[in-house]
Order: structure tokens, then sequence, then C-alpha cells
């Protein structure tokens, strides 16, 4: 540390941060298409549907669902109620919550707030849920609408897992979700 | 006058189709960059603001990196300083070993590369599993990565169906990339539940909150740290940031410039331990703190390891990492390790054609060409400049300093344009060997000027 305060010697001020970032004329439409271009399926969840229809239409070979979300009926096993992380291994579909959805570039922020993360990483398939009021333009509003929960943990997500790194193509499913599907929600 | 990058470009470049199927490639990701970057009207104002944060985190890093530590163990994390790579190592292994660890899974970390971990916790028995898909073909093969976002560039999809034949029992002769990344996702998700600790790097640590950040589009990262119950952050002292508002620069700024995409599949935000679980990040400082009194080269501590510079430049894109003597290639590997060893990596400083495209599409906007260019100036203190150029410099200044020997050379210069080849292009020409010289003007243009042809 004496080291660093040794060798600085001209100081810089931080800039002027008050930046508005890109603004979007629709910004659900971007948001739906941004999702889109990274590979997840949007769906839009009209007052009266059952989720849990939705969810079962969109996945119907699936027979492990998981999910700690009490409107979640069809779920087979809690990730708030695993010993292990390693027991959510062999999840077809996990259904979360996200907080924040980001019109840019189609990510959802998802709080932990279950007792296992992995079970958003470690599912097949992820189904986010997102309130259709809850979508920002950018980062930079999506910075200051974040929540976390006493877990401490949460990530923006955007599309399903993917690569590029055997010869530069793009493959989905590397090491986590194959495929995402996004619920937009009217509440 | 070949140095060792230029040697090793000219083996590369016999390889034809795959050199210039590596150009056209990373060429194709610069492409999508500017896609990027041209789609944002806010993209310049975005660069300016990122150079401004991180000038003026880094010259106030000690009150940062101490917010930044105390904010990190109030969520009950422990941090750890260490001063060089030995220390570095020795802290990891050290929390590894008390936690009986046989087995690591790592999100890719040029830190770790740095510092040379993976080979010193094999050597004490530990198990390594690099989990970035890129990186887990490269240590498979026992190669280094040649990129610091793409580490397997240069590898073609038969290399690695015939690596994943041998060593993951893949059909033969299967190199559909779909099929091989679906066995290296079976292959790792057993690493994944097996491992007894999850090691990953930092893109960015936010003082006011203490939240590490990693950006990855597998996920590796993530499933790395949900599944074993000890989670180590690696992190180099200038990947501190002050506040949130700073981080959405940044996070806007990262993917775009570095794979062409609006932003990472995975942005995820560590603060604290998963319950029952322990959480430890080790700064690393590693020469950084001494590279901040460098008032000619501190400005590289901005780089945010995007690699968008190695992209765009043509000599890297040409030549291939390997050809660099340093582990990080391109301009931002060039001005490195010269931070790190002049004696050691100065071939590296003729990796460049000064063509200043770095500069433009750096999102920290580190004066990449310009620190080169300076480097080139301060090799002779170094005693490690080329002899024959310096020959040759020595000569034209004498050259320029005496007008009528000048005027003489001039006058002579057009019997080159007569000579027969083989005096022409010989070893003395070395800037003959790949190009034609231009033929010298009958007369020189300050003749003309004196004899009133030019207007």
């Amino acid at each position: 540390m004496s080291n660093i305060r040794k060798n600085i010697s001209e100081v810089y001020d931080q800039p002027d941060l008050s930046i508005k970032g890109v603004q979007y004329v629709d910004t659900l439409e971007q948001f739906v298409g941004m999702s889109k271009i990274v590979g997840a399926h949007v769906q839009f969840v009209k007052k009266g549907d059952d989720i849990n229809e939705l969810v079962h239409r969109s996945y119907p070979e699936a027979k492990v669902i998981a999910s700690n979300l009490p409107e979640i009926t069809i779920a087979t096993i809690n990730p708030d109620k695993v010993s292990t992380p390693q027991e959510l291994n062999g999840t077809d579909v996990a259904v979360v919550k996200g907080e924040v959805g980001v019109a840019e570039n189609g990510c959802i922020w998802i709080p932990q707030t279950m007792k296992e993360k992995a079970v958003i990483f470690i599912t097949e398939y992820l189904v986010i849920l997102i309130s259709k009021s809850k979508i920002v333009n950018n980062m930079h509003e999506a910075y200051k609408a974040i929540t976390f929960t006493d877990y401490g943990f949460g990530s923006f997500i955007s599309g399903p897992s993917k690569t590029a790194d055997i010869e530069q193509a793009l493959v989905m499913g590397a090491q986590s979700a194959r495929g995402v599907t996004v619920l937009i929600t009217e509440d | 006058m070949s140095t060792k990058h230029s040697k090793a470009a000219s083996a590369f470049l016999e390889h034809e189709e795959d050199s210039r199927w590596h150009n056209q490639s990373i060429w194709y990701v610069r492409e999508k960059r500017d896609k990027m970057a041209m789609e944002l009207s806010e993209w310049e104002a975005l660069r300016d603001l990122s150079s401004g944060i991180k000038r003026h985190t880094i010259t106030h890093m000690d009150q940062y990196l101490e917010q930044f530590s105390k904010q990190a163990e109030a969520n009950g994390v422990i941090v750890h300083w260490a001063k060089d790579a030995a220390e570095y190592n020795d802290i990891v292994y050290d929390i590894l070993s008390g936690h009986q660890v046989k087995k690591v899974v790592k999100s890719k970390s040029m830190l770790t590369e740095e510092c040379h971990l993976n080979a010193f916790l094999i050597s004490k028995g530990i198990d390594v599993v690099e989990t970035d898909l890129g990186e887990r073909i490269l240590q498979l093969m026992n190669i280094p990565p040649s990129h610091i976002v793409m580490p397997a560039i240069h590898l073609k999809r038969q290399q690695v169906g015939r690596l994943f034949e041998e060593k993951l029992h893949t059909e033969k002769g299967n190199s559909d990339p779909t099929y091989l990344t679906q066995a290296a996702r079976m292959h790792l998700r057993n690493e994944f539940m097996t491992a007894d600790a999850g090691m990953t790097g930092a893109n960015f640590g936010v003082a006011a909150t203490g939240d590490v950040v990693v950006c990855t589009n597998e996920g590796n990262a993530d499933m790395s740290t949900s599944l074993p119950k000890l989670h180590i952050v690696s992190m180099g002292i200038e990947k501190v940031i002050p506040d949130y508002d700073s981080l959405g620069v940044f996070i806007r700024l990262l993917a775009r410039s570095a794979t062409g995409q609006p932003s990472t599949t995975y942005t995820s935000h560590f603060r604290k331990a998963r319950p029952g679980c322990e959480m430890h990040i080790v700064l690393v400082d590693n020469g950084r703190s001494d590279i901040l009194g460098n008032k000619a080269h501190w400005e590289t501590l901005k780089c945010i390891r995007c690699g968008s510079c190695m992209n765009t430049c043509p000599v890297y894109r040409r030549s291939g990492g390997y050809s660099y003597t340093y582990f990080i290639p391109g301009p931002i590997g060039i001005n490195l390790g010269m931070l790190k060893s002049p004696q050691e990596y100065s071939d590296n400083v003729s990796a460049c054609s000064l063509c200043c495209s770095c500069d433009n599409v750096c999102p920290a906007k580190v004066n990449l060409s310009e620190q080169i260019y300076r480097w080139r100036q301060e090799l002779d203190g170094f005693h490690k400049a080329d002899p024959m150029k310096k020959m040759m410099s020595n000569g034209m200044t004498i050259l320029y300093d005496h007008p009528s020997l000048y005027r003489f050379s001039l006058k002579m210069a057009p019997i080159v344009n007569h000579l027969p080849r083989f005096m022409v292009y010989n070893g003395l020409n070395a800037w003959g060997k790949g190009r034609e010289l231009p033929s010298f003007a009958k007369e020189s243009f300050e003749t003309l000027w004196r004899k009133g042809k030019v207007k």
C-alpha cells in the first residue's frame, strides 16, 4: 500500500458521471428484440394466464422442475429445501424471478432469492419472470434500480449460456442453460 | 535485422490457409465491435468517461482499495494482499490446503497466468481444472492461450476433435463444434460437481459495495462458485473502480469492445460467501504499484483486458499470439511486457507498424501506440537497440546534417533503378524482402524546385 501512495504523483478528479445513456422510443419493444437477438424466447403473460401452463407448454418433456416461487405449482424440487446444491443437477427447467430488465442488451437482473443459486446455472433450461413495468433503457438506469437480498449475489443474465471458442462457431448451452424463456408479466 | 517476433511470424505465415483464416476471424470480431460502437451515439462519450474514471481511480488507488477491502470484510469476505506472484501463489495454496482441497475448478483469469498459479498448484498435488471451454482445450493440449479473450482462436475444429477423441472419448472424426461443446459440457459438469473449490478472476471490484464482478458467456464462473464451498477471487489491484455509476460505463463498453456483443451472457456480482461457505479475495500487486510511478507508462493500468487492441492490430492478426514472447500478445502485451522486464521482452516492440488503430478502439483510451513508440526510443538505454538499425539511423543523421552530401546521394540514387536485381535485393536489403522498391525519381524535388519546375 505504501508503494502505491509513494508512486502517485499527479491526481485526477472523477469525471461527471451524469450520463443519460441511450433512451428508446419503445423500451419494451427494444427489450423484446434484444432478448431474441441474444437467443432467448420471449412470451407475454396476459392477466388470467396460468404461468405453470406456459412453462409446461414451452418445455413439455421437462420432468424435473426447480423453483422456490409459490406460484410455480408444477415444481418438483425446491432450491431452498435441498441439503446440497449438487442435488439440483439434472434439473430440466428452473423458474426464477427477475427484478430489472435492460433494453439495450436483453439482460435481466436476477438477485439471489433462494438458498442454492446453483439452480440458476445448473439447469438445462431457464425461465425468467420479469414485469414489463420493470424494464429500463440501459445499464446506467439498471445500476440505480437493482437490489440485493441478504444472500449477497445477483447476476445480469442475457440469453442462454454460449461459446464460440471452437473456430468461432456459436454454440448455445456451454456450461449453463441451453435455452432461456423470458415471460413478461403484467404486474 | 530479424527479431524473435518476425521470425516467429514468418513461421506462422507459412501456414497460408490457417493464417488467412486467423486474420479473417479476428478482423470479423473487430467489425462486430464497430457495429456495436456505431449503434450507440454516446460511444465516444463513454470512452472518455471510462478513461476519466480509470485515471481518477488509479491516482486514488490507495483510498479505493481501502474502501473495497473494508466493504468486502464487512460482508464477511476474507481479504488478502499479495505483493508479488510468489506471495500470491503461497496465499492461494495456504487457503486451499487449509481446506484440504484436492480439486479446483477455475474460470478464466489472466492474472493467474501471469503468476503461473496452475503449474504451482499442480506441483503441490492439487488438480486444477480450467472451465472456460477455450482454456480447457488448451489445458488438455498443454499449450498456452494465444489471445486474452478468445484463447483458442488459433485452433481449428479438427484439432479440437482429435483432442477430444483422445481425452474425452468422443466419436472418431467428429469435429462438429456443437457436438464437441456438448461433450465438453458433460465432462466439465462432472468436474464442477466434484470440485472442492472454485476460483475466479475479477473483471471489476466495486469499492462502494465490495462487489466482485465477473463477466462470462458460458456461465462457468457461476458454476465454479455455486457448487464447491470455497470461492477464491484473484484480483489485480488496478481492477478496483469506485461505484455502480462507474461500473455502468465499463459494463456497457466491455463486451461490445471484446466480442461485439451488447453484453456477456452473465454479469455476476459476488458480495458474500454462500451460507456455510467461504469467500476469499486476494488482491495482487506484482509490479502494478511500480507502474503507477512510471510517468510515461502508468496509463496501461487503465486496461480492462477486453482484447480489442489485438483484434484490430494488423500485426497480431497476421502473426498470432505465439509470436510474442510475453504471455499477453498484441499492443497491450507489448507494453505490459516492457513494464515487466525490458531486458526480456524488448523483441516485441518491433511487432508494431505504428498504425495507431489500437488507440482508436481501446475502450479505456490507453495511448498504446504512443507508449510503444516511447519504448522504442528507450531501447538504446537498455542496450537493446538493433545494431543494424542504429547504424542506419546514424548514417541517416550524417546524411541529413550535411546538405551537400544529401544532394549528392540524391543525384546518385537513380542509378539503383538500373542495377541488376542481385545487387539490390539481397541480405542487406531487409526492407526489400517482401516489397518491390519504388523507382527513384530522376530529379529530386529540391532540384526541381530550384529549377522553378514546381509551381
